[in-house]
């Protein structure tokens, strides 16, 4: 049984990608220190949480079947540390928060929550539905998060993921104060190392010699960036299912292409918004004071930065969205040439095939059993004694 | 235990004995020794479990604890999530929270297509438990014509069903390809409908809009392309538009009775679907599904039908198809102008929240559609 699991449950946008990655690359080195990280495809915690919260995800779902009680089996079974981490875990519901502790069984459990200001939280959110198919404008967004009500599709997740005592209410009421590590994100300008090292020291990780390189990271757009991605999901994603929309969109347009636009103006909140998110930042923070969690980092980086320069994306100009217009053009034109050679390999290497058998068939007897063949299925008597040839020789 | 608490305990196991009482009506309590430790459960649930108690003919009095089925039932509602990204189990109003989290409710209020994410998740566990219905074959006839069906995706599962339990699987060698037609719209319906009892796919408007924006038809629905797909001979090709005459090329006396789902019997197997996909792998799933299609009790509702605003782009798509299958040369039975839509005044746009929940509750409630379980002769499982 395991000793301890380290139970990361979010939030999204929070460094995430990059931790898994490294747990993920780093699986061998970390088990010689007797720390699981228990995961045969960088995603598989993802499909765990999809399975422990009936998440239907475009069709990934059919690959998540029971992958939660396996993912929870092997940390039961594990003698060390054992970590799980998914951002999205950070929205299950009571119910599912029971389910899941209970199936960890007598582990000493320590919840892991990374966190990030409100300020930087609500534009990024707004990025990542619009890499997930969404058109919605930025003032819609706004707009939508801030209703109280929270009817909204984008809004209850928005919620359920980002509001930081009500995810630690539902993770972490049954577990005592000092098993419950908060990992604030840095402000923007800290140096590159410092979210690691805040991950390093609470999953116990310093000291250990492993591969920090960034293979595999969620970054942000700029703002002409994300305006040309609205407007293009605008268009396809009613004729570009999901199965298609992620490796060609997702990861070829946003991440591999639209992404390198550093020198973009980067997205902040309007005014009237950025102090709405500082207000309810400090409320949280004194919340979150009150409740003597083991912090690494300063709650204060839950305050955000300053109000900045705002760059409205919904007024981005046709100039403005041109630059990245073409580059999507060329990225997805060298893309569609890559899979032209894969296509014409592929026809390449079934013509061989096709040579192959028919140099096979090519023999005097073969021709003639196959001729008697197409004889006998041209009646209902020849077919009969087909078969019953074919049943005889075990040929069915 | 503040009162609120236990008054809303008390409503939990109210329901669980199978009570009706409306939340902002309910004034009991739980002695504190009997509430459960674990969470309330969301309003949803509740609400859900309600609904059932009162399809189920329960009065306010509780029945008792001996009913065991009804006891397991009410368990398994109040346990099941809502399925999908949507609200997240919401609090009872009047129940005191942190003051984060979604917002209290009154359960009664919680809309159908809040219920219907966790029913989903019910019926989806039921089905999973049920497992596939096993399939009838009969003694090979391999001197009977070979066939294989395309086209009109509801006929040919039925008739595929009616062929292999008469000996006479589909497929083969050289075997007869017969595509299924209908008028346009009628196909794209039914390619919608039986894809929801398979796999489950998006909403109906959504999926028409998908391939009226593409200017494609689905794979199922195209009959040119669904024939030139299988290597066949063109005399061994047989487009069929009309179904009366298609029994003589299959080589049966006369078709099974073929019943296209409702609206709301299509909409409810989408949800369902999406559910069982994540509960059973992938290759398990489809024989499930029709598994229950056969089981789903009939409500009436006519099924799905294409809306006025997509008809020009359907005719335009049937016109074409008649041509490809015209240049083609294939044999047709029938004629191919009988692939041109026909507005049906019955058809429904798209199915109503309100009564796929009633299907739903009625199919929790009332567990017949698990019960029986289909006479075979000889019976394979699949």
């Amino acid at each position: 049984m395991s000793r301890r699991v380290l139970l990361h449950v979010g939030c999204p946008k929070t460094g995430t990608s990059y931790l898994q990655d490294v747990l993920f690359r780093n699986q061998e080195t970390l088990r010689e220190h007797d720390i699981l990280y228990p995961a045969d495809r960088f995603d598989a915690h993802f499909l765990a949480a999809l399975d422990l919260m009936t998440l239907p995800w475009g069709g990934l779902e059919t690959e998540a079947v029971g992958a939660w009680d396996r993912l929870a089996a092997e940390v039961r079974e594990w003698h060390g540390t054992a970590i799980i981490s998914h951002e999205i875990f950070a929205r299950a519901t009571p119910a599912q928060v029971e389910r899941a502790l209970a199936a960890l069984g007598d582990t000493e459990v320590h919840l892991v929550l990374s966190v990030r200001d409100l300020v930087r939280q609500v534009p990024a959110e707004w990025q990542e539905n619009v890499k997930h198919r969404s058109h919605i404008t930025y003032a819609a967004f706004l707009e939508t998060i801030r209703d109280p009500a929270r009817d909204s599709r984008i809004g209850s997740w928005f919620w359920a993921v980002q509001e930081l005592p009500d995810v630690l209410d539902r993770w972490g009421s049954t577990l005592p104060p000092e098993h419950v590590h908060l990992v604030t994100v840095p402000p923007s300008g800290s140096d590159r190392g410092e979210l690691w090292r805040r991950f390093s020291r609470t999953f116990g990780l310093d000291g250990i010699d492993l591969d920090l390189t960034a293979e595999r990271e969620n970054p942000s757009l700029g703002v002409p960036e994300t305006a040309l991605l609205r407007a293009i999901n605008q268009r396809v994603t009613s004729v570009v299912a999901p199965p298609d929309y992620r490796p060609l969109v997702r990861e070829v347009l946003a991440h591999q292409t639209l992404s390198r636009g550093f020198a973009s103006a980067r997205l902040g909140l309007p005014p009237d918004d950025h102090a709405w998110a500082q207000q309810l930042s400090r409320a949280w923070v004194q919340v979150l004071r009150e409740r003597d969690y083991d912090v690494s980092g300063s709650l204060d980086d839950l305050l955000g930065p300053d109000l900045g320069t705002f760059t409205d994306p919904d007024t981005s100009t046709a100039d403005q969205l041109l630059p990245p217009a073409l580059d999507a053009i060329s990225a997805l034109l060298v893309e569609a040439a890559r899979l032209r050679e894969v296509e014409e390999r592929l026809h390449r290497e079934l013509h061989e095939a096709r040579e192959e058998r028919d140099r096979v068939r090519e023999t005097t007897t073969y021709r003639a059993k196959r001729r008697i063949v197409t004889t006998l299925e041209d009646s209902a008597p020849g077919r009969g004694t087909l078969e019953v040839y074919r049943r005889v020789r075990g040929r069915g | 235990m503040s009162d609120d608490a236990a008054r809303a305990h008390g409503w939990v196991a109210h329901l669980r004995e199978g009570g009706t009482t409306p939340w902002l009506a309910w004034q009991g309590t739980a002695p504190v020794a009997d509430a459960p430790a674990r969470v309330l459960p969301g309003a949803q649930q509740l609400e859900l479990l309600r609904r059932v108690n009162l399809a189920r003919g329960s009065s306010a009095a509780p029945r008792g604890g001996d009913d065991a089925s009804s006891t397991r039932l009410a368990a398994q509602v109040l346990a099941a999530p809502a399925a999908g990204r949507g609200k997240a189990d919401l609090p009872l109003v009047g129940v005191a929270t942190s003051g984060f989290g979604p917002r209290p409710v009154d359960p009664a209020a919680v809309g159908a297509r809040e219920l219907l994410r966790v029913a989903s998740v019910v019926l989806a566990d039921d089905l999973v438990a049920l497992g596939p219905d096993p399939v009838t074959t009969g003694w090979a006839r391999p001197w009977r014509r070979r066939v294989r069906l395309v086209g009109d995706p509801v006929t040919a599962g039925i008739l595929r069903e009616h062929l292999a339990a008469r000996g006479r699987p589909q497929g083969g060698p050289r075997p007869l390809l017969v595509a299924l037609g209908a008028p346009l719209d009628e196909l794209l319906a039914r390619t919608w409908t039986q894809r929801c009892f398979e796999t489950g796919t998006k909403p109906w408007p959504e999926w028409l809009r998908f391939w009226r924006e593409r200017d494609q038809l689905p794979a199922r629905t195209d009959l040119a392309a669904s024939v030139e797909r299988w290597p066949a001979r063109r005399s061994h090709v047989r487009v069929v538009t009309d179904l009366a005459r298609l029994p003589q090329q299959v080589g049966v006396r006369r078709l099974p009775a073929v019943r296209v789902p409702g609206a709301d019997q299509t909409e409810l197997a989408r949800r369902v679907a999406a559910v069982v996909g994540l509960r059973v792998p992938a290759p398990e799933r489809p024989a499930l599904m029709r598994t229950l299609q056969r089981r789903m009790p009939g409500t009436g509702v006519a099924p799905v039908g294409v809306p006025e605003r997509e008809r020009d782009w359907v005719a335009a798509s049937a016109a074409r198809m008649t041509r490809a299958i015209t240049r083609a040369g294939y044999p047709v039975v029938g004629d191919l102008a009988d692939l041109a839509p026909r507005a049906t005044a019955s058809a429904v746009a798209g199915a109503d929240d309100q009564q796929v929940l009633d299907l739903a509750i009625a199919m929790i409630a009332d567990p017949g559609w698990r019960q029986a379980r289909r006479a075979a002769g000889r019976v394979v499982e699949r």
